[in-house]
């Protein structure tokens, strides 16, 4: 069980670095075909005019993709900022109870955004709802994409709350962004 | 319930959520919540849904991985060694010496990083050991790196600026470019200090260095050249108007990515942590972003944004007052809030306020950034003191109490933006687009 759920997150944080990456290799491709351009009509020659089409929404739709995906690998590995001038100083009878009640209230939380995001995603879905763009994507990619990243999200914070209860461990979070 | 109750109910519960620590995303949804759960007639659940989506997927933002991308790449490469060979030649003959490199490393470090723990990360593990070294002031030595490390935020590219420029719907690419002359003011502000200190504590400063040959200094210029490049590429371009900023910060991390392979500082373990690293820390902005972009939808459902600015307007104060109690406020926040979470709040709760006294969204985003630059070195929670600490091991308030002149002199500073608002709103006129 513990090594597939930090096998879960750990695939979920890859997804997200992945799908950054490829927003970087979306925008070099259009920049250097720009850049091509430029060259080709100095020497007199004729632009190829090549475009990533519909780049601004695609790449949207990664980054929202990313920022969900990574939000559990972000979580335990303690990336989620919080205010930590309490909490990193009460005792240890102090310190469990509130970490685990904060876990909870974050699982509550994921929870709900999760069902909120399904619905919409499944909204998207049943109108066969797609971007504006020259390429139409399907909204409920996107969104299906970040509703499993807020879903693996609830998981972890359950996760979390359940090591802060029974075996006293919390994870650092960091406390400035 | 009435305004008066719901107003302080919500405060309360931001404050109780904020103070135990509940992590700041969840704390802003969760303030949310609660102001929606006033309005029974709205769907709580597809306000927060439709501000889920819409908030993280525009194509502005995605100049924040780039950038964040761009400067872990540069915080595993060799840049700060370059950097300190580069600029000590030029600054020995000035008064205060070596103490210089702190400020022009962060001023040119910030220059490719949007911030300031990295800058004062990088600049700071050379240049701390160095300057000890060579027996400089503790003192001086601690307070103007800190000090100077927050030019990282305020100089272009800057990743609290993105997240102020998605939140109010500002242009970047302005808001970069009004960010540059008062952070090459700040700067200037910093080494005339730091030049004075020097000349009124000479019994504190170290014997001259012997003098440096012209040879010496021409080959000092080529350790510099690649981050000259950079700097001109990135805000060059989006000053020209060639590029928006996801692309300038794309080409920054390409570039980036050829000069660490150059300096045989990149190999793919090397390459997957800072992918990694960038792809955490743009999440957990872009979660704020998206706790925050719930929390404005609600507070405009609840409609006390526009009540408070009503409220305020009638009391009459002049636009100077107004600033002068913002900033207080800003700074008590600053002591217990980091700058992303500061920004995010006021502008879910403060904006139509900001508006309605006349004041330039764009020349307001300096200035919270200059205020939020001061909130990173004041104790407790200040994120370059925390780093400092982790370089040196010392106290914390110690390092705060080297930093406060140089707190002061961004008070100073905010005093200036404040009177000539030029200083930030010109060179964005003088843009070819954008």
């Amino acid at each position: 069980m513990r090594r597939f759920l930090d096998a879960l997150y750990r695939v979920a944080g890859w997804a997200a670095a992945i799908a950054i990456f490829m927003i970087f290799a979306l925008v070099a491709i259009q920049v250097s075909a720009r850049l091509l351009d430029v060259g080709l009509r100095l020497v007199g020659l004729q632009p190829l005019g090549i475009r990533v089409p519909s780049i601004a929404e695609i790449c949207g739709f990664l980054l929202g993709a990313a920022s969900f995906l990574a939000l559990a690998h972000t979580l335990v590995t303690g990336g989620h900022i919080r205010v930590g001038v309490l909490v990193n100083r009460l005792g240890g009878g102090a310190r469990h109870v509130v970490e685990t009640l904060l876990g909870i209230a974050g699982a509550a939380l994921s929870f709900y955004a999760t069902v909120a995001l399904a619905r919409l995603t499944i909204r998207s879905w049943n109108f066969n709802d797609v971007s504006y763009g020259i390429v139409p994507v399907p909204l409920a990619l996107p969104q299906g994409l970040m509703t499993v990243g807020l879903a693996v999200l609830t998981i972890a914070l359950v996760d979390v709350t359940v090591q802060a209860w029974t075996r006293r461990v919390y994870i650092q979070s960091r406390t400035e962004a | 319930m009435g305004v008066f109750e719901l107003s302080l109910l919500l405060i309360v519960v931001m404050f109780a959520a904020l103070a135990l620590g509940l992590w700041i995303a969840f704390s802003l949804s969760l303030v949310a919540l609660v102001a929606l759960a006033s309005k029974p007639a709205i769907p709580a659940a597809q306000v927060m849904a439709t501000s889920l989506w819409s908030s993280s997927i525009s194509w502005d933002l995605t100049a924040l991985p780039m950038f964040i991308w761009m400067g872990e790449i540069l915080f595993r490469s060799r840049l700060s060694e370059n950097m300190f060979a580069g600029i000590s030649p030029f600054v020995r003959r000035i008064p205060g010496r070596l103490a210089h490199v702190n400020v022009l490393g962060c001023a040119v470090f910030a220059a490719v990083s949007g911030s300031s723990a990295a800058t004062t990360a990088t600049v700071g593990k050379i240049s701390l050991p160095e300057l000890q070294k060579r027996g400089y002031d503790d003192r001086l030595a601690i307070g103007s790196l800190a000090g100077s490390g927050t030019l990282g935020l305020l100089i272009p590219p800057s990743i609290i600026l993105i997240v102020y420029g998605a939140a109010v719907e500002e242009s970047i690419a302005r808001l970069f470019v009004a960010g540059v002359i008062p952070g090459l003011v700040l700067a200037t502000l910093f080494m005339g200090y730091v030049a004075l200190w020097a000349l009124l504590n000479p019994s504190k400063m170290p014997p001259p260095d012997e003098r440096t040959s012209w040879w010496h200094k021409l080959s000092a210029v080529r350790e510099l050249l690649p981050v000259a490049m950079l700097i001109l590429g990135v805000i060059g371009s989006i000053y020209g108007g060639i590029a928006s900023p996801t692309e300038a910060a794309v080409v920054g991390v390409a570039l980036s990515l050829v000069l660490a392979r150059a300096q045989g500082a990149l190999d793919w373990t090397r390459f997957k942590e800072g992918l990694m690293a960038a792809t955490v820390t743009s999440c957990m902005i872009a979660f704020i972003l998206a706790g925050a972009d719930i929390l404005t939808t609600a507070m405009g459902f609840t409609g006390l944004p526009r009540q408070l600015a009503t409220w305020i307007g009638e009391l009459g104060l002049s636009p100077m007052m107004l600033l002068a109690a913002l900033t207080l406020l800003f700074i008590m926040l600053g002591c217990f809030l980091d700058g992303i979470s500061m920004v995010v709040l006021t502008t879910a709760v403060i904006m139509p306020l900001v508006s309605a006294a006349g004041f330039d969204l764009v020349w307001f985003g300096i200035y919270l950034v200059i205020v939020v630059e001061m909130a990173q070195i004041t104790p407790p929670v200040g994120f370059n003191l925390f780093v400092i600490q982790g370089l040196t091991g010392r106290d914390l308030f110690e390092i705060a109490r080297a930093t406060l002149p140089f707190f002061l002199l961004m008070a100073i500073m905010v005093i200036i933006l404040a009177i000539f608002p030029d200083v930030a709103l010109w060179l964005p006129r003088t843009m070819f687009a954008g």
